[in-house]
């Protein structure tokens, strides 16, 4: 059994222009670059991979590229073509797919394996617009490589690799020297995005470059402007053309691809200045090859294809920022609610239950218990607007208020502390309502209410509305706070919700109102009671508000 | 957008009419500019919010944010046609005490008069 293959050189492993096909025999392996497709395998001297041995029929089996991927079809071979030990009539490779024709485990072939090339965009691009073009292909179609490349890029976020890439092809097709990409600041002015030579080079410094003619092709409504400095005399004064030596520049303005006409009429007509996003800057020296025979086509379709290329790179990563920071946002929530998540404290004199129905992903609302020797506090709140500026005060009230009943702060100093700094920061029109609640071992009740609706006192089933209230925290500098007081006997309850609650809407556009509310706290029930009634008064319209409530009963000491 | 505001100018005083809901988002933001704009030019403002039905948290706070930039500029503002729901919020909120609240449109206006004179 003897093994050859005609494909020009060996390339090892990592040298990454092509995929690989690794042909293991016995010992012996060797790297089989995959250039062209059709790929034939088979036992007649004429295929691009012979294996000769009886079991391998004469035009064994195919490999062939379609649409950027690889399969093996079979060519009716008498003991099969067989991809990772099954046999196939056709197959589309995945990379480290074992293939085997006819001879089984004697000699064999791994598709591309992974440790061959990387796979990134920039390998992805080398494949397609260096793929190995005959001296007959046509400039032409050397550029509907490139199209199909950039085609393919599109699914690619990597700006920096496109611009590459992009710089790259454009040198293979005009056979400049070098290549610049420039792109546009947001502040209008050109930043140097990528700079290539023919070699491969990576450039750098943009100072060797005749600037004015940059200049001129932006200002122009032209799609390219290629000057020779050889047929100009004018130009072959100028300072870098000189001191550089530079023959031929071709400059390709990148304007935005035109998306549809504008439905409305009236908008003035746009400036072509204005859609620049940058430009391609390729030139060559005297000592070096003449570009300017460069087709006017060629030049043409890259100006219009790299703009596109480069809006639709942008737009992938405006989408991938978005995705980001969507990321980003989910972290940021679980982080709320897990700062937000209430440990109800255990005392022997008192019980505390609470629940909140959240009808965004992060809310406004929140609720807080914390037990010291001056009695089981408890806050609720309620912060202005929604969504994550409504989230970030909550968290930051949270913490402020938490760590001040620890400190056994009164109650009326921690709200004008909370409203100094709230008011103090300048935060806009967000502020807070506020209510903190302290009862005693002894049953004694001290409460402080900044804008809340007022808690309700249920003492045998009777409900109290106290008239005692605050500002809210965080709206007015000069804000002044007083608490109220009152004794709670055993099983008298105090029941604080957020106006989410009493404005709860139904179908019809009215609210759950405070009638509702104390008539259900009236009862003798837990707090599912008073969620079921609000629910069953909305009759399924979904809440517009976070609901919050917070339910204490004093059971009296022990 | 549900809040529409017209303006007009009773005996030198401004007065603005606000129809639909103030609430957090556009509504807002449309009631802040407006009467940020018109302050860049008088020192009275009567808004009268008759046809005002609701008014959530952000919208307060927009009510209570305007005010108080007037007032540090030298100007003020008198709230009228306060319906019920919007009487209910200003005193939970305490915020009653704070805004000179009218009962008629003509009492707010006499009361610029009256501060004139």
């Amino acid at each position: 059994m003897a093994f050859q293959h005609t494909t020009g050189s060996q390339s090892s492993p990592g040298s990454g222009i092509f995929p690989v096909l690794v042909y293991v025999q016995g010992n012996e392996q060797r790297n089989i670059p995959l250039d062209h497709s059709p790929f034939a395998v088979g036992r007649k001297v004429d295929k691009d991979l012979v294996i000769a041995d009886p079991r391998v029929s004469r035009d064994h089996a195919l490999i062939v590229s379609e649409n950027g991927k690889f399969s093996v079809v079979d060519q009716g071979s008498k003991h099969g073509t067989f991809v990772n030990g099954e046999r196939v009539e056709r197959r589309t490779l995945e990379r480290n797919d074992r293939l085997e024709f006819g001879v089984r485990d004697v000699a064999y072939v791994i598709f591309n394996p992974q440790h061959a090339t990387s796979n990134t965009a920039r390998e992805f691009l080398s494949q397609i617009s260096g793929m190995h073009i005959s001296t007959e292909t046509t400039d032409l179609e050397k550029l509907t490589l490139f199209l199909e490349a950039a085609r393919k890029l599109n699914t690619i976020g990597v700006l920096d690799e496109i611009l590459v890439t992009l710089l790259d092809a454009t040198l293979k097709l005009t056979r400049a020297e070098r290549g610049y990409v420039f792109m546009k600041t947001d502040e209008g002015a050109l930043r140097l995005a990528a700079g290539r030579n023919s070699k491969g080079e990576p450039l750098l410094d943009d100072t060797t470059i005749s600037h004015s003619i940059l200049d001129e092709a932006l200002k122009s409504n032209s799609e390219f402007v290629l000057t020779d400095t050889s047929q100009s005399l004018d130009l072959a004064g100028r300072q870098s053309i000189v001191a550089y030596d530079l023959r031929t520049v071709i400059c390709i303005p990148l304007r935005k691809p035109q998306v549809q006409a504008t439905r409305d009429a009236q908008a003035p007509p746009s400036d072509p200045s204005a859609e620049v996003m940058g430009a391609l800057y390729v030139d060559s020296r005297f000592a070096s090859r003449d570009i300017s025979s460069v087709s006017n086509d060629i030049l043409r379709a890259i100006a219009t294809e790299a703009a596109s290329l480069i809006e639709n790179a942008r737009l992938v990563q405006a989408e991938e920022a978005g995705r980001r920071y969507q990321q980003e946002l989910s972290i940021a929530a679980s982080i709320q609610q897990k700062l937000m998540a209430v440990t109800i404290p255990e005392v022997p004199f008192a019980r505390l239950s609470g629940k909140n129905l959240s009808c965004k992903e992060i809310g406004g609302d929140f609720y807080d218990a914390v037990n010291t020797e001056d009695g089981l506090t408890v806050v609720l709140a309620d912060v202005s607007g929604k969504g994550v500026s409504a989230a970030l005060l909550a968290s930051t009230l949270q913490g402020m208020i938490y760590s001040q009943i620890i400190a056994r702060m009164p109650l009326v100093e921690i709200v004008a502390a909370v409203n100094r700094f709230f008011t103090h920061k300048h935060l806009g029109e967000k502020y807070a309502t506020v209510i903190i609640a302290r009862v005693s071992r002894d049953g004694e009740l001290e409460y402080v209410n900044c804008g809340h609706i007022p808690p309700l006192l249920v003492c045998n089933n009777e409900v109290i509305r106290p008239t005692h209230g605050n500002l809210p925290v965080g709206l007015l500098r000069d804000a002044t706070y007083e608490s109220d007081r009152c004794s709670l006997h055993p099983g008298d309850r105090v029941v604080m919700v957020t106006d989410g609650v009493t404005e709860a809407e139904n179908a019809r556009g009215d609210f759950f109102e405070n009638e509702r509310l104390e008539a259900v706290a009236a009862k003798n029930g837990n707090l599912d009671d008073i969620f079921a009634a609000v629910a069953d008064f909305c009759s399924g319209t979904p809440l517009s508000d976070d609901c919050t409530v917070v339910e204490l009963v004093y059971t009296g000491q022990p | 957008m549900t809040l529409k505001m017209e303006t007009r100018v009773v005996d030198g005083v401004t007065v603005v009419s606000c129809q639909g809901r103030i609430v957090f988002g556009e509504e807002g933001t449309e009631l802040r500019e407006t009467l940020k704009r018109l302050l860049a030019s008088t020192r009275q403002i009567v808004l009268n919010l008759s046809g005002v039905a609701y008014i959530d948290s952000g919208g307060l706070g927009t009510l209570v944010g305007v005010y108080s930039s007037a007032r540090a500029a030298g100007a003020d503002i008198k709230l009228t046609g306060l319906g019920q729901r919007i009487r209910d919020v200003l005193q939970i909120t305490k915020l009653v005490t704070v805004f000179e609240v009218y009962d008629s449109e003509a009492e707010a206006i006499a009361a610029f008069r009256r501060g004139a004179a």
